[in-house]
């Protein structure tokens, strides 16, 4: 008996080839259940994200099994063309290892990225529910679970963020520890402050105050984000109430100088302060980076710290495989002793 | 074996606990392995030492507060302590990676140090004596984990001033939550200093009169903090002068205990 995967990613197939094979969340259960009429399989499992399609089985005859799973795929899809081009196929040991990689984000297009746990637990929770998996693949779907929480646990391959706006929401989340009793101002409604906004949404921040010279898109952004517009000329009477301040606008000068933060701050009680400057040119006189409790970042910031971010994580792969290849070869082991 | 000896072994548990810390700095890890290897040193290491206080306080037949070695070694638990109580509470797992090498430095110190000595002139036995001393020691720790905590915030404040964060920036916590907590320790560690020099002040009618050096070194301490924490619920200062305030504050009230100890003896 033998465990096999048969699948493609974002890595061998363009986003219209993968739209064209995913399977809806809703119906991954039945899926799974004609995957194991289809091919000749004991066990079986579908993971399905934007990002990948996965077939897992274990088989007596690993080879006549992909052969049925890649027809299952054509089938299934009632594709006109083939995709067999796209898709690669791992046997034992090999699909134990990719499966490992592939829950614990070594294998994602955001590498360490840590949605993919969640995933796949769906994944195999609506394969487990189906009655698709039995004692092989349970104690591989487990296994893989705790590994990469000991791999995300014991290595730095999630830490920092890779994009701009979530670089800036980590530097927030170590200045205030409750994003949700924070209050955060939007100056300028471009494209970069509202994803920036909507990371510190997502992440729980408290209140949302929007303004822009164009009362219309900051009305338009406030709803979108479950925020409050306020008037352009009121944003520095909001300011004491202000933890996190996201600048992006047009003015050819600094709006922001220490002359007009220093009262500001003790308005505030000195409480820490936020300042994102994502203006071109800058927004924020670089000085009020130099006051106490003030903590000033412009894009350059941002930027190099998601490169800096990025290639952290590609140094913490070879720690994370080698932590992942003694999990893998227990597994191995036992499959070895169980399912000979 | 003596209760020296189980100091020595707490005390190898300590710079274990900081070489797992240092370790830790090394790979980045927040949690894991690593932090609960050296939070199960630090708690073997604080079991140890009470062991050995309780063995000397039996052979004494009062608190073991009689010299330079055991104050010390008192500040040094006591410190612990916090740690364990704040640690948990607050989910601060990297306050014990700080505290580590900080507790581990004071009990050598005391170790190496000739300085267990019997006292020359050894305090009359009384319970308010004994209250007093081991209140006010309470306090040095409190305060001790407070210096810890400004240090925390120092480090992490410097990350997040450079604009160019390490791996450090995701293992310590957020500066708002370290100058919280490091308010509350100094106000902690603030009471029980006052109650402790209430007590003393009760215990010198009884036994002895004023003991000066000893007793002008903690009205100095004791303003430094008032003006420390004062200030701080004031707003006149938060953040970096405040955990400035507090480092400041434990090394001069370390420092000077020892001047004013080796003055009275």
């Amino acid at each position: 008996m033998k465990l096999i995967v048969a699948g493609l990613n974002h890595r061998t197939a363009p986003v219209e080839v993968r739209e064209r094979i995913a399977f809806p969340s809703a119906a991954l259960g039945e899926a799974t259940c004609a995957l194991l009429g289809a091919a000749p399989l004991k066990e079986a499992a579908i993971i399905s994200t934007c990002n990948r399609v996965e077939l897992y089985g274990l088989a007596a005859d690993a080879e006549t099994a992909i052969a049925g799973m890649r027809r299952y795929l054509h089938e299934h899809h009632k594709l006109a063309d083939s995709i067999d081009p796209y898709l690669y196929e791992f046997h034992g040991r090999d699909c134990i290892t990719h499966l490992f990689e592939v829950v614990a984000g070594l294998d994602s297009m955001v590498l360490g990225e840590t949605e993919i746990l969640g995933q796949v637990k769906a994944a195999y929770a609506a394969a487990q529910h189906a009655g698709a998996t039995g004692p092989a693949l349970n104690r591989l779907f487990q296994k893989s679970f705790a590994a990469a929480k000991h791999v995300r646990s014991s290595t730095g391959i999630t830490q920092g963020s890779t994009s701009v706006a979530n670089v800036a929401v980590d530097l927030a989340e170590h200045i205030f520890r409750d994003l949700r009793a924070s209050t955060v101002l939007v100056i300028g409604t471009g494209a970069m402050s509202e994803a920036t906004a909507k990371a510190l949404r997502s992440r729980g921040a408290g209140t949302l105050l929007v303004c822009g010279r164009d009362r219309e898109r900051a009305d338009g952004l406030a709803g979108q984000l479950g925020g409050q517009a306020i008037h352009y000329d009121d944003w520095l009477a909001e300011f004491p109430r202000v933890d996190v301040v996201i600048s992006a606008t047009a003015a050819p000068h600094p709006i922001i100088t220490p002359v007009k933060l220093e009262p500001l701050m003790k308005a505030r009680q000195q409480r820490p302060l936020f300042l994102i400057d994502i203006g071109v040119p800058r927004d924020i006189d670089g000085a009020c980076g130099g006051m106490e409790n003030v903590f000033l970042y412009n894009m350059d910031d941002l930027q190099q710290i998601a490169q800096e971010n990025l290639a952290a994580r590609e140094r913490e792969i070879a720690v994370c495989r080698a932590m992942i290849a003694e999990r893998v070869a227990s597994v191995a082991a036992w499959l070895e002793q169980h399912f000979p | 074996m003596n209760e020296r000896l189980l100091f020595w072994f707490a005390l190898a548990c300590y710079a274990g606990a900081s070489a797992l810390t240092a370790r830790r700095l090394q790979r980045g890890s927040p949690e894991g392995t690593l932090h609960h290897a050296s939070l199960g040193l630090m708690v073997a290491a604080f079991a140890l030492q009470t062991l050995a206080m309780l063995w000397r306080g039996q052979h004494l037949g009062r608190c073991p507060l009689t010299n330079l070695f055991e104050v010390q070694v008192f500040i040094a638990w006591s410190a612990v302590l916090f740690y364990l109580l704040i640690g948990s509470s607050y989910r601060v797992s990297f306050l014990g990676a700080f505290s580590a090498p900080l507790v581990a430095v004071v009990l050598a110190m005391a170790l190496l140090a000739p300085i267990d000595v019997p006292a020359r002139t050894p305090d009359k036995h009384s319970a308010w004596v004994e209250f007093h001393a081991a209140i006010g020691i309470l306090a040095c720790g409190a305060l001790a984990l407070a210096s810890v905590v400004g240090a925390m915030y120092l480090v992490q404040e410097r990350q997040l001033k450079s604009r160019r964060p390490g791996r450090l920036l995701f293992l310590l916590p957020a500066v708002d939550q370290l100058d919280v907590i490091g308010f509350r320790l100094l106000l902690v560690g603030f009471v029980l200093l006052t109650v402790g020099m209430a007590g003393g002040v009760v215990s010198q009618r009884i036994v002895e009169p004023w003991p000066w050096p000893k007793g002008g070194w903690a009205v100095v301490v004791w303003c430094w903090y008032a003006l420390l924490l004062g200030g701080r619920a004031m707003n006149w200062w938060r953040g970096r002068k405040a955990a400035c305030g507090a480092v400041a504050g434990f090394v001069f009230t370390l420092a000077s205990y020892w001047g004013a100890t080796w003055l009275a003896q």
